[in-house]
């Protein structure tokens, strides 16, 4: 048997497995957005709410600095040292005050915003500083704090430490904007300012103090502690924090590749373009250093509204990426394991199927090499079982159908048999016949040449006689001649009406009738031949229209015929009966003579031939032939070399009937 | 006695003219031989002969043509046909065509003699218009009879029988019926066969060929004992026997139909 190219097993596992997969993939895609829509939304919406939490961090520092910067404006020593110019108390008070409360710069100014006192730098003083703050706090007379940049100069007058702290290398970052510069000099302040009133509530300064931003990270970590609890992914800080002087980080805990403080690295140019030029808060995904964040910016100004930087706050992207990914492995080893279990299943399944299709497929193919007895055992109870009983049902309807063929090949035979038998008999019919028409030239040839000698003969013996007149005997002699004479003419005449085959006058007569009076005339004869003659004869027959004479001539003809073959006695027995086919009557004449050798039996009928010698003139049979056929009969023979011979002269019941089947089959 | 009736006999076996002519030859008849249609033509242009006796079957001119002839050249010529086979066809048309009778083979002298005789009777009745004879011959023959022209008829009755009688014909030819030998009953007669013989001597015996083939039936007492009232009438009347035929469809496609 063929095996398949595609068996139906692996078309099922097949199938199967591209349904999981398409399932699995539209899944995963369904949970990457659904992550992506609800989760990674959710965590950028907090990353927003994130930003307003480190503004509040940072605007609490300020406001913790304002409050140190007042209080201590209020102090009575700064009153009354101011009052007394006692500038030596002033610088250690405020020296102290500055260390005790870790400011980075505590100065005062007279009235006019000169510079009496710097706490961090006691021997630069006098100047008068361009300074917002201290302008702010002059003219309003209330404390005011504000984030600021400081320049180079200045930062130059408040001390050379703080001027190298700073100093930030800027480092090429992509993506962000061109820039000319490589380092950031400037500082950035939160800078607070208060008034200080003598008793009499005259002005008389302005305290102010702050802490410079670059390098502090102070309020970045406190963002990371506060907002994010210091929480941890995979060593990194999950939120980070960053305070930007323009677009360059001054302040952060986003780490660079080297796990140290991504000092001096910049902001992309887009976000910049968004927060510093347009002054709009970013809310987004973005690349920070080295790795995705969800990300917000806003806008950081100084107490005239300008933008000097940013603040930042940015929650690592990998692990809501990490979970993604999770969801889509897990999708996928789900729809693996699918397959897989599929693929087991599915081959136990279609082996329940296979198998029979198999056994079914290995039978067809028998059934059709002829073997019919072929039957298959499926007891699925499905579909397959139904073809199997159907197949069943088939190979036992072919097989029945096959014998049917057979049957009929062999019933076909059969007839064919008869038929030939029919033809063959019809043949021989046909052969005598043809003798029989040869025989009528013949005899119509013989007559008109026997005749003339016979003429001759006869005239002139008659004239003989007419004048003869001598010995008695002689006239004895020549009345002889002429009787042998008129014998031979009416032999002649004899031949010339069987060859002229007169029709039969044919009447209804009971044939059992015929046979007892023909009997009655041969009984003597049969007495001398030493025969006994046997009588069956049936006797319910049905008359039959015949001839009678030229039957009786028949009868007798056989008879004597039976009676020469048993020359030292015997039996002769004469049976009537209907035929088997129920259309004719059949007469037997059955003699225990020498019987006829089989060469012979075809040539009986034939004209002229004779066993008898000079006793016969062999047109007996011939003529008897010619009468039964001239009914329309049949006459058989059946003869064994000295058991005996059987002769069988059927004749039709109904003449009618057979002219009908003429008529049918012409 | 006077002249001699001239005969002449035609058949291609010298025998058979041999022998009719011995059987002829004698104070009466004066009697020619010819082996041929042609020669038998040449011999009857030369010499008028009273009767000719021609075989039907010959080679070259055949009897039948011989009698057309004869018929045209010498219409006084009484023409009887012999046949080696004898068939009611050939016999009815000879006898149509103008033959006086026909004679199957063999035949014995007497046989010879009373056709002959016959024949020259008829052509005297003929010549000299005997006063019997010509009321004989002025007898219309009725019709719907099937005849064997001269020789006999048949009536075809309405029980399908048939009535066979002897045509007016033949009886002019003879002078007195000295008795009439019927068949026997129930036997069978063949068309073409003597049925009844008429007998006029021992020499003079007469055939009435059996027109139809059938068992004879009856035969009629009437004229059995009174030959003269056949006389009078041969037909209806003076039927001789009844016979019940058994092939009367074809036998009377070979009759004459009056």
């Amino acid at each position: 048997m063929l095996t398949p190219r595609f068996p139906i097993r692996a078309k099922l596992i097949a199938s199967f497995s591209v349904v999981i997969i398409v399932g699995v993939f539209i899944s995963t895609m369904i949970g990457i957005n659904l992550i992506g829509s609800t989760i990674i939304k959710q965590a950028q919406e907090k990353v927003r709410l994130d930003l307003n939490s480190a503004r509040e961090v940072y605007l609490g520092e300020s406001e913790i600095i304002r409050t140190k910067v007042r209080l201590t404006a209020e102090r009575f020593f700064i009153k009354e040292a101011v009052a007394i110019n006692d500038t030596e108390r002033l610088r250690r008070e405020l020296r102290a005050i500055r260390e005790e409360e870790g400011l980075d710069i505590l100065t005062l100014t007279d009235n006019q915003g000169r510079i009496m006192v710097r706490a961090h730098n006691p021997e630069v003083y006098g100047d008068r500083p361009i300074d917002h703050v201290i302008d702010h706090v002059l003219t309003s007379g209330e404390s005011v704090v504000a984030t600021v940049i400081v320049s180079e100069d200045e930062l130059a007058k408040i001390g050379d430490d703080y001027l190298k702290r700073a100093r930030i290398t800027l480092i090429p970052t992509p993506k962000s904007r061109p820039l000319n510069i490589t380092e950031e000099r400037q500082g950035m302040f939160i800078k607070a300012g208060a008034p200080v009133f003598d008793y009499a509530g005259k002005l008389i300064g302005v305290l102010y103090g702050g802490n410079m931003l670059n390098r502090n990270y102070g309020i970045v970590d406190k963002v990371k502690n506060t907002v994010y609890l210091g929480e941890m992914y995979k060593d990194r800080d999950i939120g980070t924090a960053t305070i930007f002087l323009d677009d360059a980080r001054i302040s952060t805990n986003v780490l660079n590749i080297d796990g140290e403080r991504a000092i001096g690295t910049r902001v992309s140019e887009e976000v910049y373009e968004q927060v510093v030029v347009d002054g709009e808060p970013w809310v987004g995904r973005a690349f920070v250093v080295n790795a995705w964040y969800m990300t917000a910016y806003e806008p950081i100004r100084n107490i005239d509204g300008k933008i000097i930087g940013m603040l930042y706050v940015g929650m690592l992207e990998a692990p809501y990426i990490d979970l993604r990914n999770k969801v889509v492995v897990t999708f996928w080893g789900i729809a693996i394991i699918s397959v897989l279990l599929l693929s087991v299943i599915a081959y136990y399944t279609t082996s329940n199927i296979v198998r029979p299709v198999k056994a079914l497929a290995r039978a067809t193919e028998k059934v059709a090499h002829g073997d019919m007895s072929q039957r298959v055992d499926i007891n699925t109870h499905d579909e397959i079982g139904f073809l199997g009983e159907s197949f069943n049902q088939m190979t036992v309807a072919l097989q029945e159908a096959t014998d049917g063929y057979q049957s009929l090949t062999r019933t076909l035979e059969q007839k064919v048999a008869e038929k030939t038998k029919e033809l063959q008999a019809a043949q021989d019919f046909l052969i005598q016949s043809e003798k029989m028409a040869s025989l009528g030239k013949l005899a119509a040839g013989v007559a008109h040449e026997i005749n003339n000698p016979l003429t001759s003969i006869l005239i002139n013996s008659h004239l003989i006689l007419e004048k003869f007149k001598g010995d008695a005997t002689l006239k004895d002699n020549l009345k002889l001649i002429i009787d042998e004479t008129t014998r031979c003419s009416s032999i002649v005449n004899g031949l010339l009406e069987f060859a002229r085959q007169t029709p039969p006058e044919k009447t209804v007569v009971d044939i059992n009738r015929i046979i007892e009076s023909t009997l009655i005339i041969m009984e003597t004869q049969a007495l001398v031949h030493k025969v006994r003659i046997k009588k069956d004869l049936a006797g319910d027959l049905p008359q039959i229209q015949i001839d009678v004479n030229k039957i009786k001539q028949v009868f007798t003809n056989l008879i004597l015929n039976a009676l020469d073959a048993m020359s030292d006695g015997g039996t002769l027995t004469i049976l009537s009966r209907l035929s088997s086919g129920g259309d004719c009557v059949e007469v037997k004449f059955h003699d225990t003579g020498k019987g006829i050798p089989k060469d012979n039996i075809s040539k009986i009928f034939d004209p002229f031939f004779s066993t008898k010698g000079t006793k016969g003139t062999g047109l007996g049979l011939s003529i008897s032939y010619g009468i039964i056929q001239q009914h329309n009969g049949k006459i058989d023979v059946q003869s064994e070399v000295g058991k005996g011979t059987t002769i069988t002269v059927c004749l039709p019941l109904f003449e009618f009937k057979k002219d009908k089947k003429e008529e049918n089959s012409g | 006695m006077g002249e001699k009736f001239r005969i002449l006999v035609v058949d291609d076996e010298l025998p058979v003219c041999k022998s009719i002519a011995s059987a002829l030859v004698g104070d009466e008849y004066a009697v020619d031989s010819a082996l041929s249609g042609e020669e038998a033509l040449e011999l009857q242009e030369k010499k008028h002969y009273d009767a000719i006796i021609a075989d039907l079957m010959m080679p070259g001119i055949s009897g039948l043509e011989l009698l057309k002839k004869v018929r045209e050249n010498r219409p006084d010529t009484m023409m009887i046909m012999i046949t080696g086979y004898p068939s009611i066809r050939t016999a009815v048309e000879a006898i149509r065509i103008g033959a006086f009778d026909y004679l199957p083979k063999p035949f014995t002298p007497n046989d010879l003699r009373s056709i002959v005789s016959r024949a020259l009777t008829r052509k005297r009745v003929v010549e000299q218009k005997l006063e019997q004879a010509r009321v004989l011959e002025d007898l219309p023959v009725p019709e719907g009879l099937y005849t064997i022209p001269n020789n006999s008829w048949a009536k075809v009755e309405d029980d399908g029988t048939v009535l066979v009688g002897i045509h007016h014909m033949l009886l002019v030819t003879i002078k007195k019926i000295a008795t009439i030998e019927y068949p026997k009953l129930n036997e069978t007669r063949y068309q073409g066969e003597a049925c009844v013989r008429i007998v006029e001597s021992e020499e003079r015996m007469h055939k009435l060929w059996t027109p139809v083939t059938g068992k004879i039936m009856a035969i009629n007492e009437r004229v059995k004992d009174d030959y003269a009232k056949l006389y009078r009438d041969p037909y209806i009347t003076g039927w001789l026997v009844q016979i019940a035929p058994t092939n009367l469809d074809n036998d009377i496609k070979n009759l004459a139909l009056t």
